[in-house]
């Protein structure tokens, strides 16, 4: 797809320490506008922690990240997402006992397209289950949800990781349908995947991350070409069914 | 028949207090995570402040201003002493609360005095409304509207407002909520003064029926806790409910065996432990 335009994001040499074990050891990457960018990697090998630091709730203790191009390194959270930036998290994480309603109230809304009828419009699904808790949700649900909920942010900017973890095939393709309908609206978007074939086969660029560092980058295309290459360096999940 | 009704009606009295001050209790204990300990000088802060205020301003000025100073108090005290504790050792914060309770009781002894004082209401309501029931006052009754009226108000905040809908997020996930744009400092911060606003109304209802003690707070206290547990950690409605249940009972017991009559509230502590430890509307998040 676009070629990078010009930078949103770029995090140099991030070190990232949960107590004493130091799980991201230098990590460097770029997002540019408009892009869909996967990070890929094992089980462990420190993607969900990229996310966290760059969503700054578990920070760097070295390194910097540059967000629009403001310094955002010791940032809290909700100063980030107050920027512009959309984060999905692993699992989730829907307020189960709250409605999905009022789940949707919880974001601090920024002004621009995504207002609750618009997101309504968007999922019909949440709009015909607006009044059941968010624990009675199916998986694929709650995923729409927390994609949502991180619209109403209105972001420039959405990082998501593994949307796709424990659903079904079916409505994998329809998660992965919507996150490419943002980029294509503009959104740049940070994509998390243990499944390599299903983020390639929707991302511009892709790291692949292996012990808390990156050990490889290049465009979708060009991995996709060469699938030994994803294989020796991802390592798992690489059975074009895409399930492990 | 008259004097059970009678100590029954004083129970349910004596138990709104404890569920007040169990709302303000559980409000902070969910969102901010703190045991407060000095819930209790709170609630006699509330007191004393109105006790202070109600020459100027009156009795019903008065009613307003002090439960909304003593919460401004509280916003200060979370902002300079409780706000660098969070994500610690929950120890910390109970010894830090525990600390503040007993200086907030000592201040109120210096100011004030060791000894009780009269808070008296308006003489309107000071009269029995009934003959036969002469413990139904004005007052009383007052007390049980004004109870029910804060009670439903917080409640109403909590499900309607957005506000009330990140306090209720964050009492499950606060680290998400903060990733979605909240700031969750002055989240807790509102969570806290609002507890204590809760426990200030008590202590303004309270020194109308019981009068001001440095130590009114600390008496209420535990029965909170119990009041908390009895309904189910999480629950607010089962801190209400906890606490008119141990004020009733303790009630009952009065009539029948006064000795036993603050005993009575551990053994339906003890009792609820052991059928149902969750307590009776505990369940996982608020108002439920």
């Amino acid at each position: 797809m676009s070629q990078t335009n010009s930078e949103i994001l770029r995090a140099e040499d991030l070190h990232t320490y949960y107590g004493k074990s130091h799980i991201l050891q230098g990590v460097s990457l770029t997002v540019g506008e408009g892009e869909l960018v996967t990070v890929l990697g094992r089980n462990g090998a420190g993607k969900t922690t990229t996310l966290r630091t760059l969503m700054g709730l578990t920070p760097a203790r070295h390194g910097t990240i540059n967000l629009f191009d403001r310094d955002i390194t010791r940032w809290p959270p909700h100063k980030i997402a107050k920027l512009g930036v959309g984060y999905v998290p692993e699992g989730r994480k829907i307020f189960g006992h709250l409605t999905v309603h009022d789940n949707l109230r919880v974001p601090a809304a920024r002004p621009g397209t995504w207002t609750l009828n618009t997101i309504y419009d968007l999922f019909p699904r949440l709009a015909e289950r607006r009044s059941s808790k968010g624990a009675n949700l199916s998986g694929g649900e709650q995923e729409m949800l927390a994609i949502a909920r991180a619209l109403l942010l209105n972001p420039k900017f959405l990082m998501l990781d593994e949307p796709s973890q424990g659903l079904a095939p079916v409505i994998v393709d329809e998660v992965m349908h919507t996150i490419r309908q943002m980029r294509d609206e503009g959104i740049a978007v940070l994509l998390i995947e243990q499944n390599a074939w299903l983020a390639l086969g929707s991302a511009d660029r892709a790291y692949v991350l292996g012990d808390g560092r990156i050990v490889d980058s290049d465009s979708a295309a060009a991995f996709l070409e060469n699938k030994e290459r994803v294989k020796a360096l991802a390592g798992a999940s690489l059975d074009p069914a895409g399930t492990q | 028949m008259e004097l059970l009704l009678f100590n029954i009606f004083n129970g349910l009295i004596v138990g709104l207090f404890y569920a007040l001050m169990a709302l303000g209790l559980s409000l902070i204990l969910g969102l901010n995570g703190i045991i407060n300990f000095a819930n209790g000088s709170f609630l006699a802060l509330g007191g004393y402040l109105a006790f202070t205020l109600k020459p100027e301003i009156g009795f019903w000025g008065a009613l307003v201003a002090s439960p909304l100073l003593a919460g401004l108090i509280g916003l200060v005290i979370e902002r300079g002493l409780i706000r660098p504790l969070y994500g610690r050792d929950p120890l910390y914060s109970l010894l830090l609360t525990f600390g503040l309770a007993m200086i907030i009781q000592t201040m109120l002894r210096m100011t004030w005095g060791a000894n009780g004082l009269p808070f008296k209401v308006p003489d309107f309501m000071s009269h029995p409304l009934s003959q036969t029931y002469f413990f139904l006052t004005g007052y009383r009754v007052f007390v049980v509207v004004l109870t029910i009226l804060a009670a439903g108000s917080l409640f109403a905040l909590l499900q309607f407002t957005r506000v009330g809908v990140r306090i209720r997020a964050g009492n499950s996930d606060l680290e998400t909520v903060s990733a979605l744009g909240i700031n969750i400092y002055r989240l807790r911060a509102v969570n806290f003064g609002l507890g204590i606003l809760m426990a200030g109304l008590a202590g303004v209802l309270a020194a109308g029926r019981l009068g001001l003690t440095p130590t009114m707070g600390a008496s209420l206290l535990m029965p909170s806790f119990v009041a908390i547990i009895v309904g189910g950690v999480g629950s607010l409605m089962g801190s209400v409910l906890g606490g008119i249940i141990i004020g009733v009972a303790s009630g009952i017991v009065t009539t029948y065996y006064p000795a036993a009559s603050q005993v009575v509230i551990y053994l339906i502590m003890a009792v609820v432990l052991i059928v149902r430890p969750r307590g009776l509307l505990g369940q996982e998040g608020l108002l439920e």
